[in-house]
C-alpha cells in the first residue's frame, strides 16, 4: 500500500512539474502550450505570433 | 536604454545581436534571414556603467526611403519607438551601396555607431579601410568588429561602450552635408536626393577604401558558382546535398548514436519497473510504460534530430542557400513560385515555423502565401522520427525510404503549386527574381554545435513537458472505460478507444483504421513527436530500436507484429502524417503569414485532402502491387478522393475562367 | 541600345536605363543599380546572370537582365 502511494506521489510530481512548465511557458510567452521549448518563440518580449 | 541594431540584409546584425546579448537567434548566410524584430538585454560584461540597455535587432534594410522601401518595420521602429542609439552594422566588403543607408540613419537626429563588420573579409583580401577619415566625414564613431570572433578581439567591447556613452549623451547626431535631403517631398524630389546621396558615398569611398582587387573581377568562388548554379549541375548537386544530409542523420551517424542512448533508456525503464514491481498494475504501468515508455520512445530519436541540426546549421552557414534559390528558380517559375520559395522550403525541413516565416521575404503575395503553405509539406525535425520509425519497421532500415519521402515532399510541392496557382486564377507572369550571393565562407562547426544544441535542449524540454503530458494523457484514456473501470486486457472498450475509433473509420480506406493510429495522428497536432508516442504508449511497445541488432527493429520483427498493418498501410499511414497540416505551433505561423482567413482554411483543408488523397493511393496501389486485389473500404474511399478531386477541380475551373477575364497584374483581395 | 541579357561575361557596362515597372525599378536603385552606373556580368548560366554591381553580387533571372539597358 505504501508503495502504491509512493508510485502516485511520483507520478502526481512529474505531471505536476510538466504541467507547471507548460503553464509558466504560456503565461510568460503569451504563446501556444505546444511551442513550450521553441527557441524561435523566444524574442524577449513575448510569443509574437499568436500561435492557435 | 534602446540600442537599435540597422543594417543591409546579411550584414551580420543578428550574428552581432546574439554575442552581444547572448541569446541564440536564427542566423543564416543569405539576406533575409530575420523577418520580425528581437529583443534582448545587453550582456553584463559589455554594460559597465550597468545602465538598463536593451538591444534591438531589426530585419535587414536597404533604404528608407519612402517610397523606394518596403521594408517599413525599420522605419517605423525608429519613428514610434525612438532608440537612443543605433548601431549601424555595415558590411566592410561592401561600403560602396552599405553607407547609402547609413546617410539615411545619419539624418534622424539620434546618435549612430558604425560597425565595420566582417572586418577579416576585407584584411583578407587586403582590402584597407581608413576608419578615422571614414569617422570623420561620417561624423560619427566607426569600429570594426568582427561579431563571429569571441569577445576579446571582436570589437565588440568598444562597440557597446561607445553605444552606451552616446545612448546616455543627449547628443544630437547631425546629419552629413547632402544636397536636397532636407527638403525632399515629391517622388522624384526623393530621387534626385536619393541620387545625391550615391555621389556622396562614392566620393567618401575612393577616399577611404584602397581595394587590391576590383569586386568586378573574376574569383575562384565565381568560377565554384558557374557548376554549382549551372543549368544542368546545379539540380543534381542539390539532390546529392539533400541526400548526403538526410543519410547521415537517418541512415549512418543517426541510428548509431541512437542506439546507445536506447540503451541508457532501456535499462533505466527496466530498473524502474523492478522498482515498483509489486505496485499497483495500473499505477506502475501509467509510470513505466505510459510516461517512461512514451517519452522514452521519442527521445530515442533526438541523435538523429541533432545531427539534422547541426547539417542544416553547416549548410546554412557556408552561403549555399542562395545559390539553391538561383538553382531551382528556373524550375520554380513554371509552378507560378520563384526561386526564393526554395529557402523556406530547405529550412523547414529542419523545423516548419521559421520556415513559414521565412517566406515574408518574398515579395509577390499570392507566392508568400503560397509559399507558407507548402513549405510544411517538407517533413520537418519531429516528423523524423516517424520517418526512422516506419522506414525502419516496414522496410528494413532501408536508407532509401527515408531520403525518398523528401523527394516525394518536392513532387507533390510541385503538384500543389500547380493546383493553387489554377485556383488563384494568377494571370500575371511580371515576376523577377533577384538575389544577393553572399561569398562562400567555411561553415562554423562552433556556431553549427550551438543551433545542434539549441534544439537539443528545445526538444528535451518538449519531450519532458508537453510529450510527457500527452503520454500521460493517452495512457490513462486507454486504461479506463466510460465507467471509470480498469479495462485491463480490453483496450478496445477504453474511453480513448471510443473517441478515435470515429475518425479511426474514416481511415479504413487507408489502411490503418485502428483507433491506435487515429489517436496518435491526432495527438500528432499538438507535436509531431507526440504520433510516436502515442503509437508507443497504445501498443504497449517501448523498444522501437533494438538494442541487440544495433538497428531499427525491422519487418519480422515483434513490433511491425504487433502494430498489426502490413506494410503498403505503414507507408500510408507514414505518408497521411507527413502531408496533413503540420502541428499546432506550425499552423499559427501559417496564419500569421496568410493575414486572410480565405487561404488559412483553405490551405489547411488543401493539406488534409492531400493527406488523405496520397494516403488512400499509397495503401490501394500498395496493396494491389502486392496482393493483387484492393485493400479494405475502396469504394468508400474512392468516393472520398472523387470528392475531393471534383472540389479543387471545380475551384481550378473557376480560377482559369477568372484569369481568363482578369486584366494582367490583378490579384484577388483578402 | 542593348539589353544587359545581350552583353558578354567578364565585361563592364554603364547601365542607360531600367525599364522596370516602379516598384522593382526603386529596388534596384537602392541597391545601386540606376542610369550611370557601373555593371559587371560575372556569369551567365541559361536563364541566369550573375551580376556585380557596387561590390556586390546578385543573380538576376532573364527577364530583369532584358530591362536593364547599357
Amino acid at each position: 500500500m505504501l508503495a502504491n502511494i509512493i508510485v502516485i506521489a511520483v507520478i502526481a510530481l512529474i505531471i505536476g512539474f510538466a504541467v507547471f512548465r507548460v503553464v509558466r511557458e504560456k503565461k510568460k510567452y503569451k504563446g501556444n502550450p505546444a511551442c513550450i521549448g521553441c527557441p524561435y518563440n523566444h524574442s524577449g518580449e513575448g510569443c509574437n505570433r499568436n500561435c492557435g | 536604454m534602446k540600442i537599435a541594431l540597422a543594417g543591409n540584409p546579411n550584414s551580420g546584425k543578428t550574428t552581432l545581436f546574439n554575442a552581444i546579448t547572448g541569446r541564440q537567434e536564427y542566423v543564416g548566410n543569405w539576406a533575409g534571414v530575420t523577418v520580425e524584430k528581437k529583443e534582448g538585454p545587453l550582456k553584463p560584461e559589455l554594460n559597465r556603467e550597468k545602465a538598463d540597455v536593451t538591444v534591438v535587432d531589426l530585419p535587414g534594410a536597404y533604404s528608407m526611403s519612402p517610397f523606394t522601401s518596403d521594408e517599413s518595420i525599420t522605419r517605423d521602429f525608429i519613428r514610434d519607438e525612438k532608440p537612443d542609439v543605433i548601431i549601424n552594422i555595415v558590411d566592410s566588403d561592401n561600403l560602396s551601396r552599405s553607407l547609402f543607408f547609413t546617410t539615411q540613419l545619419l539624418e534622424l537626429g539620434v546618435p549612430v555607431v558604425v560597425a565595420l563588420n566582417k572586418y577579416d573579409t576585407a584584411e583578407k583580401k587586403q582590402s584597407s579601410i581608413h576608419l578615422d577619415w571614414l569617422s570623420e566625414r561620417l561624423q560619427c564613431p566607426v569600429i570594426a568588429t568582427i561579431a563571429t570572433k569571441s569577445a576579446h578581439n571582436s570589437g565588440l567591447k568598444q562597440l557597446a561602450a561607445e553605444a552606451i556613452r552616446l545612448g546616455l549623451s543627449d547628443y544630437r547626431q547631425p546629419a552629413p552635408h547632402i544636397a536636397g535631403t532636407r527638403h525632399a517631398a515629391t517622388e522624384a524630389d526623393f530621387e534626385k536626393a536619393d541620387k545625391k546621396r550615391y555621389e556622396f558615398v562614392s566620393r567618401i569611398v575612393a577616399d577611404v577604401e584602397h581595394r587590391k582587387v576590383s569586386s568586378a573581377s573574376q574569383t575562384a568562388q565565381d568560377k565554384a558558382d558557374r557548376i554549382i548554379a549551372s543549368r544542368w549541375l546545379g539540380i543534381p548537386i542539390f539532390a546529392l546535398v539533400i541526400w548526403l544530409v538526410f543519410s547521415l542523420s537517418q541512415a549512418w551517424a543517426g541510428p548509431f548514436l541512437a542506439d546507445i542512448l536506447v540503451g541508457w533508456l532501456d535499462a533505466f525503464q527496466s530498473w524502474v519497473a523492478g522498482l515498483v514491481s509489486g505496485v499497483n498494475p495500473f499505477l506502475s504501468s501509467l509510470l513505466v510504460d505510459g510516461i517512461i515508455g512514451g517519452v522514452s520512445a521519442v527521445v530515442g530519436f533526438l541523435p538523429l534530430i541533432m545531427i539534422l541540426f547541426f547539417c542544416l546549421a553547416l549548410l546554412e552557414d557556408c552561403g549555399y542557400m542562395a545559390r539553391v534559390a538561383v538553382v531551382m528558380d528556373r524550375f520554380f517559375k513554371r509552378i507560378g513560385l520563384s526561386g526564393k520559395s526554395v529557402i523556406p522550403m530547405v529550412v523547414s525541413t529542419g523545423c516548419a515555423i521559421p520556415g513559414i516565416m521565412a517566406s515574408r521575404t518574398i515579395k509577390d503575395t499570392r507566392q508568400r502565401r503560397t509559399t507558407a503553405m507548402l513549405s510544411p509539406f517538407m517533413p520537418c525535425g519531429a516528423k523524423l522520427p516517424i520517418i526512422a520509425l516506419f522506414s525502419g519497421l516496414f522496410f528494413g532500415n532501408q536508407g532509401w525510404v527515408g531520403t525518398s519521402m523528401y523527394f516525394l515532399a518536392i513532387v507533390i510541392i510541385v503538384v500543389s503549386g500547380l493546383i493553387v496557382r489554377r485556383i488563384t486564377g494568377d494571370a500575371s507572369k511580371e515576376s523577377y527574381f533577384i538575389m544577393e550571393l553572399p561569398e562562400y565562407r567555411w561553415p562554423s562547426i562552433k556556431r553549427a554545435a550551438l543551433s545542434m544544441l539549441v534544439r537539443a535542449k528545445a526538444f528535451i524540454i518538449k519531450a519532458g513537458t508537453i510529450i510527457l503530458i500527452c503520454n500521460a494523457v493517452i495512457q490513462i484514456l486507454q486504461s479506463f472505460n466510460w465507467q471509470l473501470q480498469l479495462v485491463g486486457d480490453a483496450p478496445e472498450t477504453s474511453i480513448l478507444a471510443a473517441v478515435a475509433s470515429p475518425f479511426a473509420w474514416l481511415f479504413i480506406p487507408l489502411g490503418f483504421g485502428l483507433w491506435q493510429f487515429a489517436a496518435a495522428a491526432i495527438t500528432g497536432f499538438i507535436a509531431k513527436e507526440n504520433v510516436v508516442g502515442t503509437l508507443a504508449v497504445t501498443f504497449s511497445v517501448t523498444r522501437f530500436i533494438s538494442v541487440d541488432d544495433l538497428a531499427l527493429v525491422g519487418g519480422a520483427g515483434e513490433v511491425g507484429a504487433v502494430f498489426g498493418i502490413g506494410a503498403a498501410a505503414g507507408l500510408a499511414y507514414l505518408v497521411f502524417n507527413l502531408f496533413t497540416p503540420p502541428c499546432f505551433a506550425a499552423i499559427g505561423a501559417m496564419r500569421g503569414e496568410m493575414e486572410s482567413r480565405k487561404w488559412f482554411w483553405g490551405g489547411i483543408a488543401f493539406q488534409l485532402s492531400m493527406g488523405y488523397t496520397l494516403a488512400f493511393l499509397v495503401y490501394q496501389t500498395g496493396t494491389l502491387i502486392t496482393t493483387g486485389a484492393v485493400g479494405t473500404g475502396f469504394v468508400g474511399g474512392l468516393t472520398a478522393v472523387l470528392v475531393i478531386a471534383g472540389v479543387i477541380g471545380f475551384f481550378m475551373k473557376r480560377g482559369s475562367k477568372l484569369s481568363e477575364s482578369m486584366e494582367e497584374g490583378v490579384h484577388f483581395a483578402g | 541600345m542593348m539589353t544587359l541579357a545581350q552583353g558578354t561575361v567578364n565585361q563592364t557596362y554603364v547601365i542607360r536605363d531600367v525599364e522596370a515597372k516602379d516598384s522593382m525599378r526603386d529596388f534596384l536603385f537602392t541597391l545601386g543599380c540606376y542610369s550611370g552606373e557601373k555593371v559587371t556580368i560575372i556569369s551567365k548560366l541559361a536563364s541566369n546572370f550573375i551580376i556585380n554591381v557596387k561590390d556586390a553580387r546578385y543573380s538576376i533571372d532573364e527577364g530583369l537582365a532584358r530591362v536593364i539597358m547599357i
